[in-house]
């Protein structure tokens, strides 16, 4: 164990990703469930235009069933989380057995509820399980390349989506300095021009509200993987 | 060992937590599936394995000494103990492999021995499995969960702890090794055995390689990060058959494979774990001269029974197997995981007729088997134990010494009725404990 290859370094890369997909889409969604109970229908409208992904739905509860559960949505939480999956399991080596072990139980969850009544409920432990996931990973995943490159993945994920629900600035700030610092040390090729240009937006506090689609691109590309 | 019993339900679901399965296809589809767990282990008394490792030593000792022999002088083959037409038309000898010599001359590092425990009491081997044998990953997961179950079965039970399965692989592979890194290499994660592929991985500290990964320089081969840095292999455990190893020696079409392998192979600058060409010694034909290959190579008698066999390529067992179809078991040798199995008392009276035809037409593609009564095992259903039909593989290892695992993949069936007891058709496993008194 110690060589990470181009292969698994995309892997890494978008293990991270997805968790963190899953992750801050679940809890934008449990925010955004609460609005749908006094909401007219179509009120998850909105959402789906900001985060770019097809409005396919017919109707809120439709919308709360596939967004979460259907597995042919490519855009539903456990359409994204078996991505995660499909990352992580190749990755037993680099990351261990007992992290491994938390993606396969947030997957595990999600399938499990897809009959649920309840899902804030049962859907709960995924977000334990992620951050569990995390944990875990600063413990046992040996090599701080890969925990790097993960985070990467991870951080830019996140500033993408908190661009994209036009989060407050100041959290936009600390990821992106979370990220920055993250990238300074893996050895992945990145795009300079990409970060002078964010770090540009970030410094003259751009308007995420109208430039948010400027910010994305320079976002997308930073991080030169497939 | 009733707290072990009652924690069954625990110990499956932390196995598929830690995502212990195997990848099935069904349709063209892939899927993956868990492997159940029955937690009423394979019980070996310490001279029964004093006993089978014994004659398991001896058995894979002599197989190597066949693969040396049959790719180099052949002298067992000019001896007239095998016949030539069972070496040369199998289809696990490959010319590709003539005249090469492995490092250390081991060619089957790891070998997965099927053997059934025989309602007189014998053990019988029904078959030897020198490619790729999986399937050891499994009891040594489930033990290490066993024991965090039921502390107390383990701490009032002299049983040897079998975890050190990934120390006596690493061993091998150090013992081989040509001076690089050790790589584990699969054929990806829709490979039946990847979570076995990748668990080795983890536990024995190799790197888990795809094809792409590698690539050959210089006549050595290389594992390439994604820096671009390189770094030499020394030693290469591959789970993937030999035919798609190296796409310049063998299946040109084949996407996978890392070309030149065989020529690093060759010149000695890479060990590749088990060589290549071992189908021919695991050839169900050639099973029935393996207790030949111990007298001749050994000079010794062969310590485990095979079941016994009939090959129909001889006149005399043909025209015993012809007469007596309905009480044998046919395997056809091309195939393997419980494929190409049939039992003469399944068979209607037209089938029968069919099978006997295809046996005088093709001889050599059939073998046959008495069926052996073997030895039921108990198994959880419900709340309720129920007998099933069980084998064990047990995994021998071949290094510095040739080394028998004190433990073993103990399969069984779920159906009733039948005696197959793979997991891609069904089966489930058990923990196979061996007594240290």
């Amino acid at each position: 164990m110690g060589i990470i290859s181009l292969e698994k370094l995309d892997h890494l890369y978008w293990l991270g990703r997805y968790t963190e997909r899953v992750y801050t889409t679940l809890r934008n969604f449990f925010k955004i469930y609460d609005c749908l109970i006094e909401s007219p229908e179509g009120a998850y409208r909105g959402y789906c235009e900001r985060l770019n992904i097809p409005d396919i739905y017919t109707s809120n509860k439709q919308f709360v069933y596939s967004y979460l559960f259907e597995g042919e949505n490519p855009d539903s939480l456990l359409s994204n989380m078996n991505r995660a999956y499909d990352n992580a399991i190749v990755l037993r080596e680099e990351i261990s057995s007992k992290v491994l072990s938390y993606i396969q139980l947030a997957l595990d969850t999600i399938e499990a509820g897809k009959s649920t009544t309840a899902p804030v409920f049962d859907l709960q432990p995924v977000l334990d399980y992620l951050l569990a996931f995390w944990g875990c990973a600063d413990d046992y995943v040996e090599m701080e390349d890969c925990r790097n490159i993960m985070k990467c993945g991870k951080y830019v994920e996140r500033l993408d989506l908190y661009i994209r629900l036009n989060y407050n600035m100041k959290d936009i700030e600390k990821e992106f300095n979370k990220l920055v610092h993250r990238i300074q040390k893996t050895h992945m090729c990145y795009n300079m021009d990409n970060l002078d240009r964010l770090t540009e937006m970030m410094n003259r506090k751009a308007d995420w509200k109208t430039e948010y689609q400027e910010a994305l691109c320079y976002l997308g590309g930073i991080i030169e993987v497939r | 060992m009733r707290e072990l019993i009652d924690h069954t339900e625990g110990i499956n679901r932390l196995l598929a937590r830690y995502g212990v399965k195997f990848g099935l296809y069904k349709n063209g589809t892939f899927h993956e599936q868990l492997f159940p767990f029955d937690a009423i282990p394979r019980v070996i008394s310490h001279e029964q394995f004093l006993y089978l490792e014994k004659g398991l030593i001896q058995r894979v000792n002599a197989l190597n000494l066949f693969l040396e022999d049959v790719y180099g002088e052949k002298k067992i083959i000019r001896d007239g103990v095998v016949p030539e037409e069972f070496v040369f038309s199998s289809s696990g000898y490959l010319p590709e492999c003539e005249g090469m010599t492995p490092p250390k001359k081991i060619h089957s590092h790891i070998s997965g021995i099927d053997l059934v425990l025989g309602k007189d009491g014998d053990w019988y081997i029904l078959e030897d499995n020198l490619r790729i044998p999986s399937g050891a990953s499994y009891p040594m997961i489930a033990r290490e969960i066993c024991r965090q179950a039921s502390p107390e079965t383990f701490r009032n039970n002299p049983i040897v702890d079998n975890r050190n399965y990934a120390k006596l692989l690493q061993e091998v592979m150090e013992y081989v090794n040509t001076g690089g890194v050790p790589v584990i290499m699969t054929p990806g994660r829709y490979n039946a055995a990847y979570f076995e592929h990748s668990y080795l991985a983890e536990r024995t500290d190799s790197e888990l390689a795809m094809c792409t990964d590698l690539f050959v320089e210089d006549n050595y081969l290389y594992f390439r990060d994604y820096r671009g840095k390189k770094q030499q292999v020394g030693v290469i455990y591959r789970r993937i058959s030999d035919e798609y190893l190296d796409p310049m020696t063998f299946l040109p079409e084949s996407l996978i494979g890392v070309p030149g392998i065989m020529d690093v192979y060759r010149s000695g600058h890479v060990a590749i774990v088990n060589a290549p060409g071992n189908g021919v010694a695991d050839d169900k034909g050639i099973y029935y001269f393996v207790p030949k290959m111990v007298k001749y190579y050994l000079g010794e008698e062969p310590i485990l029974k095979n079941a016994p066999t009939y090959l129909p390529f001889y006149e005399e067992d043909r025209k015993y197997v012809l007469d007596n179809l309905e009480k044998l078991v046919v395997k056809d040798v091309a195939e393997a995981g419980g494929y190409g199995v049939i039992f003469g008392n399944e068979l209607s009276r037209e089938k029968l007729a069919e099978m006997k035809q295809l046996i005088e037409k093709e001889s050599r593609r059939f073998i046959a088997q008495e069926v052996i009564d073997f030895q039921d095992m108990s198994i959880m259903e419900g709340d309720e134990p129920v007998p099933r039909k069980a084998d064990l593989r047990a995994f021998v290892l071949s290094g510095e010494k040739t080394k028998v695992w004190a433990s073993g993949l103990t399969r069984f069936s779920r159906n009733p009725d039948s005696f197959v007891v793979n997991s891609s058709q069904g089966g489930g496993f058990k923990d196979t404990w061996v007594l240290s008194r």
